[in-house]
């Protein structure tokens, strides 16, 4: 019975919510804080997700990666892998191919005196299906200019994206060609990656494994072994049969190794989960604002059904029941939360919009929010669910307001 | 009960509990109007009149007794089933007129019929007859407050008639008008009346009761002078 009278309670709504407009103003703003919150955060987080996912899709699910076991940054473990156990990893029935890197932070320049930046270099195999492997465990980053790393290159690097750019690490772009010095070695640019979308990746510097073992007088020392597995083989199965027998080959105990191999799947799961509790954390800080929202509209609502007393009384008198009452109240306290959750996410459309900006510019291009059609309908869902559940006490004291009480109240 | 009786109070007692003090508002009240009667309840204020209105007009339920619209005994009946028997039954005029200030005249009249779930179009077009009957055709866009207490009284008049009540119940109908206006009003119940509608108004004013074709008389919550 409600359907036809919609339109009209619609309208009369609106009239009494106009009728109050800076008391409806307020109330609606204290929920659009909460929902534009809420927006602009979910949709950082399920740009994170639908990274991850990316990466997880072009990484595929073939591969796998052994790394030393240790604390601190990568590459300063003391016991790093070695080209014995690269060898031997690559002898193990089901691993497709392997491929060790080097790595070391160092300071590089685009002069012998003058002060230079700390990066990552790395020292990548020059054999093309090597090379496929590890741009594909990057989430498949490709070659963006020039050309990539060959075998019987000398002094040669690819680097990361970041350098074509002024100011990101050094204050002129870098084109193909220039010369830069890695511990005052001089280096010739012959190539440029693709965006990996954070800044520490984007500022890697690649140069063949051999260049890196000369550099950094580091043989056999790798900080990275990536694995592919044969067609058809379950990884996550070969990760435990590599790890017991590379644990057996070099005579370690259960529980001491000091290595770990991983799945790409259990190492973007394991991200996974820490996004999932990030999200779940600010989320839950959203939340908060909400629910002082919903107080807030409790509170406005109530006053309304107190200064309104008497109309209820009219209404009642000419015939309305306790249910359209109800639904009066109840479509009022919504349609703040509609207009609310409307504007709130607008203008977190917005933030997310500019909070993405912001990271790009910091060098965190990964950080790009994703505005999914369920988010959207999702917070205006949500947003008028908390209106009108806000709104629920007070809609029902409302409609048991006695008719004859509520017409003397003046 | 005769058959063309429309609203019959047998015994109807109403007690308030006012804290320890029990205020016995109706004390055995009984009452029958019958259809197409234009009859006036007259009394002092603390006579019963508002509480026995408040009965007629299913506004109230009796603490003991019976009342009876339309041969139902509706002394039982829940809020809501109340509201939709006044709602299709009765048409109220009230001293304070009691329009929705945020509604238009239109919207005003238009509303009980919403609430008895009559289509828009039927709703407009009726609420407009009925403005126009009570010679407010131009005023209809008009809010109460833009209009005088004789126009919103006869906005309140259309309003009452929208569901086409058999009862229509005037409470101190002219109460808040000067007597010029109070007349008018009083013009159109008693039209209203010759057209068939029962009308049952209640006054302190002897002058304006006289209107009426019977007169009860109440006092301490019960009847005491018919005529």
């Amino acid at each position: 019975m409600q359907n036809k009278m919609l339109q009209d309670v619609i309208i009369y709504v609106v009239k009494s919510m106009k009728n109050r407009m800076m008391r409806s103003i307020l109330t609606i703003v204290s929920i659009l804080i909460g929902i534009m919150a809420i927006f602009a955060l979910v949709s950082f987080g399920q740009g994170l997700s639908s990274y991850v996912n990316q990466i997880g899709q072009e990484a595929g699910a073939d591969k796998l990666i052994a790394q030393p076991r240790g604390f601190g940054p990568p590459g300063t473990s003391s016991t790093p892998l070695t080209k014995d156990d690269l060898d031997f990893i690559k002898k193990v029935k089901d691993v497709s191919e392997a491929s060790g890197v080097v790595m070391q932070q160092a300071e590089i320049s685009l002069d012998v005196d003058k002060p230079g930046k700390w990066v990552f270099v790395m020292g990548m195999s020059t054999i093309p299906s090597e090379q496929r492997l590890i741009d594909e465990s990057f989430g498949g980053i490709d070659i963006l200019k020039g050309r990539n790393l060959k075998s019987g290159d000398k002094n040669k690097a690819v680097i990361g994206y970041n350098y074509q750019f002024a100011d990101k690490i050094f204050s002129k772009p870098l084109k193909l060609g220039d010369k830069i010095f890695v511990n005052d070695v001089e280096f010739k640019i012959i190539g440029f990656y693709e965006e990996i979308g954070n800044s520490q990746d984007d500022s890697n510097f690649y140069i063949t494994i051999n260049d890196a073992e000369e550099l950094f007088s580091k043989k056999d020392e790798y900080a990275f072994i990536y694995i592919r597995a044969d067609k058809g083989v379950n990884p996550s199965e070969l990760a435990a049969k590599l790890e017991e027998k590379l644990r057996k080959e070099k005579n370690q105990k259960e529980g001491e190794e000091t290595f770990f191999i991983q799945t790409f799947e259990q190492l973007l799961e394991t991200f996974g989960t820490i996004l999932l509790v990030l999200n779940a954390v600010l989320a839950i800080i959203a939340g908060i604002s909400v629910l002082v929202a919903a107080v807030n509209i409790t509170n406005t609502m109530y006053t309304a059904v107190l200064e309104r007393t008497k109309e209820i009384g009219i209404m009642k008198s000419i015939g309305a029941r306790n249910s359209t009452i109800l639904f009066i109240f109840f479509m009022e306290s919504g349609a703040i939360g509609l207009i609310g959750g409307a504007i709130g996410i607008l203008l977190g459309y917005g933030l997310a919009k500019l909070g993405g900006l912001f990271a790009a510019s910091a060098g965190f291009a990964l950080l790009k929010p994703a505005f999914p059609w369920w988010l959207i309908v999702g917070s205006l869902m949500f947003s008028f669910a908390v209106g009108a559940a806000s709104g629920f006490l007070p809609a029902r004291a409302a409609s048991k307001l006695k008719p004859v009480d509520a017409l003397r109240y003046e | 009960m005769m058959k063309d009786t429309i609203i019959k109070l047998d015994n109807v007692w109403k007690i308030y509990q006012m804290g320890e003090v029990k205020v016995e508002a109706l004390r055995g009240l009984s009452l029958e109007i019958r259809k197409g009667e234009f009859v006036a309840i007259m009394g002092p204020s603390g006579s019963g009149k508002s509480t026995a209105v408040n009965m007629i007009g299913c506004l109230d339920v009796p603490t003991k007794g019976h009342i009876y619209l339309d041969q139902h005994d509706i002394s039982k009946l829940s809020e809501s089933d109340l509201a939709q028997i006044r709602g299709r039954k009765i048409g109220f005029i009230f001293q304070q007129f009691n329009l929705l200030n945020t509604l238009t005249a239109l919207e005003n009249v238009a509303l009980p019929m919403l609430f008895q779930n009559t289509d828009r179009e039927k709703r407009l077009e009726t609420a407009k007859k009925l403005l126009e009957m009570v010679e407010l055709g131009d005023r209809m866009q008009h809010k109460p407050n833009e209009l005088s207490g004789g126009q919103q009284q006869r906005v309140a008049i259309a309003r009452s008639l929208s569901n086409n009540p058999e009862v229509v119940l005037a409470d101190e109908p002219t109460g808040n008008l000067d007597s010029k206006t109070g007349e008018i009003v009083i013009r159109f119940l008693e039209k209203l009346n010759k057209e068939g509608k029962t009308i049952i108004m209640v006054s302190h004013d002897a002058n304006v009761a006289r209107h009426a074709q019977r007169i009860e008389h109440l006092k301490d919550g019960r009847v005491v002078k018919r005529g």
